[in-house]
């Protein structure tokens, strides 16, 4: 696609976005790829075999995930690994203070051969995007990736870009300096679908990864087990998994609860996300119906980052009012 | 967390918060019950002396005004608004009494000393302008309750509307079932009031509906037990309004109910030495209420000489010995003066009629003096037609709704008369010779007077006494209804011996310039012969009281009366309110033979104790004293219908109100629940959807995992739970088969016919094998086949 291209023709983003032009994966298979996917990043990630599913199914339920943890658990190492094993683009932003939005986003630049502005694309322009520590950002280059991620456009210079397909941002927050940061304001967080801690390998896990990581770094052999096509196949499959409307009023209920429960529920887009995520998950599970078992998955990690608890008591937190909720509400 | 929690959300419909809306509208519900219930007392009360259009009218504008004033005026003003209403009213009510504003205002004793004479229980009928005065009563709390309940202030609205009905409960005015309604419609509006501004759940009103049901049995089963069933002391002494006719005689109450059946007593209740035979009168009624008859007014002490009827009088002295106990002071028509011990307890009424206000004991004796009147036929036919206002504002007196039939049957008696004593006469005639005399009538429904003028064919004397007053009335004759005894066995020249057989009601018409005149219209004949034969019957069976030394040895023929004569009245009513079948049932008693005709056919099915002993065989219809016997006045066909108890509007309240009690407790303990699953848990058709029928099979798995191992958890989903279950040794792995198939059905878009059929058959065999022997045996038995 030239620039000349772009120019002549109005972007219609509406249009160039439109689902139906893939053909959904069957289940099985989507099930099967979402699984080779998940064996092979494992072979790299020890002992986060539920964190590397829970970013798989982020990507096909067309989310966003946010890594709050402490430096040096495999945030960097997860993000690769898995672009490399669907074999697309992987792009990484390092965000510094001094970042600008169109480090981000691009910039048009003078060609002096042509005479003419030609976009150079930022680190956005990639399937997978890890945003390191966004929270050392300020405000206006964090809002230029969240825009990105909500509409799967940049808009540089007027002009809107749509992103490729599938886009995915890994991010990750600094949680260990919390006086170098901007903290992420709230209605931003909110789009990320989930949320996700790592944490500290248990003992032999570290172990085991030591034993393969020492020497020759295992990514350096990882091989593609799908492609993109196939990946947004899978994307399609997990749209049309069935959502009955018991499973709607559970997902209601449980916001519900968080409402009734906490200063700031989970917000409508929460209670989408939580479906969309469990969409996923039934596909994960290779089922073209949504239980309540898989909102109950997903719930613990793409509802309490939305939610404020607004308590004295720092135990109860957006996780325990979760907990809690799948605890008290009914499954009818 | 497990049991309590699990049954919480199964129940969770129960917790839910019911809509304010819906508690409010309860609550103004119950504030108009508890509105209406006062309101139809007092509907009940002005209907008997017309103007109930008038009062619904004044209750309608109060209303409104309540309504519209209720967001525009505080509740001080309103209070005050109230009490406006009152002044106003009972203004209004002292001007139209003739009592005056500032007499009433300067006399507030004798106001307090009324004031506590209606909450003792003088009933509202005995006032002078009761229409009037419930014009003024009502306003003050239709108004304050209603303000106060759209204002939300139910508990006070309860209030101002309860002591309106406290005050006619204590009047004795409001029955069990109006005071039952109020009651509930006062706990409703407080408790769905409570339950509007607590924000509650149905749980709540549950607590509210056991309430309600345990308040009105309990109320009622305490006042049921005086007033259940009437002893045979209340139908000799009188002492209540049960409608017995020598009630009425031996104790002229200040209310009357006509009665359906009476007997007759045969014993001694007094001697009278008269200079000359008269009807002994020992109580006088103006007020009809179309069931009854009502004296108006107060009695006073006596305080010296009556004035006598401005008529020429002869003057007859009497000396009455009281044979029995009594609570009358029987006189000829009209006592003027009394002497003798009984003198200081002696009180007159407004109608001029002696009453003791003490029952007098055997052996008493006084002397009265009476101004009898002594008109001749001409003299009252020449008697001019200008009533004073006195006269005709109390004894012109219908209740609402006489018919035009009625008025148009009197007329036609009435055609050819000429002036008010041939009228009387006219009507007295008629009723002697159109009318046969019987002790077995049911009582009609409605108002008496029409009943057995239009519809009846035989009676005894009250009805005919009653329906003769309301005729005259009708033709705008003032009269008035009086009860008392005929003259008795005539035992010397001047002696009579009078019996309880001899208790009589007549007639009284008023004549300008004479006074009050008696007429009978009761036919003398028959009832001659139907007393004398029960009198008979006594003396063989040595009843005890029936003679007096001087009696026994007289011919107990008939009393050798002239035709104009005083007639012979004398019976005495039975257990009354027993009797409550229709007029068209006409049936009789088992052991009675169908008896149209009056002479000889009540005695003779009479026990050998016959009324000696009244009440005892009250309830019994065998018992023989033909208290359940009826006959109908238009075929005069027996159908031998026996009586069932009565099925009173209060019955019927208090069967709804223990249903409603029942239910609300199941529900509220969860019997309900429990029932119908365990019904539910043993067998499902299939009729509905298979998606419909998996889910119901899977309840029923649900219900047996929960015998078999525990409830399933509130935030425990189907698959969750069956996976937890399945590490247990008992687990039945059906149970997990089943439990896929609800899922592809719940969540999965639906699944087909024999899914659900193998759901189905799953939790069958499941539930069978669940039961005792027989379901064992069952299932061997299929499985064997």
């Amino acid at each position: 696609m030239t620039d000349a291209n772009t120019r002549d023709r109005p972007h219609d983003p509406i249009q160039e976005d439109r689902p139906t032009a893939v053909e959904p994966l069957p289940t099985e298979e989507a099930a099967d790829l979402c699984r080779a996917v998940t064996d092979n990043v494992a072979g790299v990630i020890v002992g986060h075999d539920e964190a590397v599913e829970h970013v798989v199914t982020a990507i096909l339920a067309r989310g966003h995930v946010l890594l709050d943890d402490v430096p040096g658990v495999g945030k960097t190492m997860l993000a690769r690994s898995l672009a490399r094993s669907i074999d697309c683009r992987f792009r990484r932003v390092q965000f510094t203070p001094d970042l600008l939005p169109s480090d981000v986003t691009g910039v048009n630049v003078f060609n002096q051969k042509t005479r003419e502005f030609e976009f150079q694309p930022g680190p956005v322009f990639a399937n997978v995007v890890l945003g390191d520590e966004i929270n050392r950002a300020p405000p206006k280059t964090q809002s230029a990736l969240l825009e990105a991620m909500e509409e799967a456009q940049v808009t540089v210079d007027g002009e809107t870009r749509a992103l490729p397909r599938p886009f995915t941002v890994i991010a990750t927050q600094n949680a260990v300096e919390p006086d170098r940061t901007y903290e992420l304001p709230f209605a931003e967080v909110d789009r990320f679908v989930k949320k996700l801690r790592l944490g500290y390998p248990d003992p032999d896990e570290e172990s085991e990864m030591l034993a393969r990581t020492v020497g020759h770094h295992p990514i350096e052999d990882l091989e593609p087990v799908t492609d993109l096509e196939s990946v947004r196949r899978a994307r399609e499959t997990a749209t049309r998994v069935r959502v009955e409307a018991p499973v709607r009023e559970y997902a209601t209920r449980l916001a519900g609860y968080t409402r009734d429960h906490a200063r700031l529920g989970v917000s409508p887009r929460g209670t989408i996300s939580l479906l969309r995520a469990a969409q996923a998950r039934a596909v994960l599970s290779g089922r073209d119906y949504v239980i309540p078992d898989d909102v109950q998955y997903e719930a613990p990690v793409v509802l309490p980052h939305r939610i404020r608890a607004g308590s004295d008591d720092p135990e109860v937190d957006g996780t325990a009012i979760v907990e809690r909720a799948l605890e008290r509400v009914a499954v009818e | 967390m497990s049991t309590t929690d699990a049954t919480a959300s199964r129940s969770v419909d129960v917790d839910r918060a019911i809509p304010d809306r819906a508690f409010r509208t309860g609550a103004l519900a119950g504030v108009l019950v508890l509105t209406a219930s006062y309101v139809s007392v007092l509907l009940e009360v002005t209907g008997v002396v017309g103007g109930t259009a008038r009062l619904l009218a004044v209750v309608a504008v109060v209303f409104a005004a309540a309504t519209l004033l209720a967001r525009a005026i505080a509740v001080r003003t309103a209070v005050g608004t109230a009490l406006l209403f009152g002044a106003v009213g009972f203004g209004y009510y002292f001007t139209v009494t003739g009592v005056g504003v500032g007499t009433a205002l300067g006399s507030l004793d004798r106001l307090a000393s009324d004031t506590i004479a209606i909450t003792t229980g003088m009933p509202l009928l005995r006032m002078m302008a009761v229409d009037s005065w419930a014009l003024a009563f009502a306003p003050g709390p239709v108004f304050l309750s209603w303000y106060l309940a759209v204002r939300r202030r139910y508990v006070l609205g309860v209030l101002a509307g309860g002591i309106a009905l406290a005050f006619l409960v204590l009047s004795g005015d409001a029955g069990v079932a109006t005071t039952l309604a109020g009651t509930v419609g006062g706990i409703a509006a407080v408790g769905f009031g409570e339950l509007e501004l607590r924000r509650g759940t149905i749980a709540q009103a549950d607590v509210l509906a056991v309430l309600f049901a345990a308040m009105v049995v309990l109320s009622l089963s305490v006042s049921l037990v005086p007033g259940g069933t009437p002893g045979p002391t209340v139908l000799i002494e009188g002492q209540g309004t049960d409608g017995s006719l020598e009630a009425n005689s031996a104790t002229a109450p200040e209310e009357t109910t006509i009665a359906g059946n009476v007997s007759l007593s045969p014993e001694v209740r007094f001697t009278v030495r008269s200079e000359r035979e008269s009807y002994w009168r020992t109580g006088v009624y103006d007020r009809f209420t179309g069931e009854g008859w009502v004296r108006t007014g107060q009695q006073e002490a006596f305080d010296g000489r009556l004035e006598a009827p401005p008529g020429e009088t002869e003057t007859v002295n009497q000396t009455v010995t009281v044979e029995d106990d009594a609570r009358v002071l029987p006189a000829a028509a009209s006592p003027v003066e009394i002497e003798g011990d009984v003198r200081e307890i002696t009180e007159r009424t407004d109608h001029g009629q002696f009453h003791p206000s003490e029952a007098l004991i055997e052996g008493d004796r006084y002397n009265v003096e009476s101004a009898v009147l002594n008109a001749s036929s001409e003299e009252l036919a020449n008697a001019s037609t200008d009533y004073p206002e006195e006269v005709t504002a109390q004894y012109l007196q219908q209740p609402e709704g006489v018919s035009a039939e009625f008025e148009d049957a009197t007329a036609e008696v009435v055609a050819d008369a000429d002036d008010p004593h041939e009228a009387a006469s006219a009507i007295e005639e008629h009723l002697r010779t159109e009318k046969g005399y019987s002790l077995n009538v049911t009582r009609p429904d409605g108002n008496v007077a029409e009943g057995f003028l239009l519809e009846m064919e035989e009676g005894y004397c009250v009805y005919f006494a009653t329906t003769m007053t309301q005729m005259l009335r009708t033709e705008g004759i003032p009269a008035r209804y009086v009860t008392g005894y005929t003259s008795g066995q005539q035992v010397d020249d001047n002696e009579w011996v009078v019996r309880g057989l001899n208790a009589h009601a007549w007639v009284e018409a008023y004549f300008p310039g004479h006074g009050w005149v008696a007429f009978d219209p009761t036919p003398g004949g028959d009832r001659d012969d139907v007393h004398y034969d029960r009198l008979e019957d006594a003396r063989e069976n040595n009843e005890s009281g029936v003679d007096t030394g001087a009696s026994e040895d007289v011919a107990a023929g008939p009393e050798g009366n002239t035709s104009d004569g005083p007639d012979l009245d004398r019976v005495e009513v039975e257990n009354a309110p027993i009797n409550v079948s229709e007029p068209a049932g006409g049936g009789v008693g088992p052991t009675e033979p169908p008896s149209e005709i009056p002479d000889g056919a009540l005695p003779n099915d009479r026990g050998p104790n016959g009324s000696a002993e009244p009440g005892i065989d009250s309830l019994d219809p065998e018992g023989g004293n033909g208290s359940a016997n009826a006959t109908d006045g238009d075929d005069g066909e027996g159908d031998g219908e026996r009586e069932f108890p009565p099925s009173s509007p209060e019955t019927a309240i208090v069967g709804i109100a223990v249903l409603v009690g029942l239910a609300a407790g199941a529900h509220r303990t969860g019997a309900t629940a429990r029932v119908s699953r365990s019904a539910r848990l043993q067998y499902q058709g299939r009729t509905a959807g298979p998606d419909a029928d998996v889910e119901r099979a899977y309840r029923r798995l649900e219900i047996l995992l929960e015998r078999r191992h525990r409830p399933r958890e509130a935030g425990e989903s189907t698959r969750q739970y069956v996976e937890a279950l399945s590490g247990t040794p008992s687990f039945d792995p059906r149970a997990r088969r089943v439990e896929e198939l609800y899922e592809r059905s719940t969540y999965g878009g639906g699944i087909d016919r024999a899914a659900a059929n193998e759901a189905i058959d799953l939790v069958d065999r499941m539930a069978r094998e669940e039961l005792p022997a027989i379901g064992r045996l069952y299932t061997a038995g299929r499985n064997g086949r």
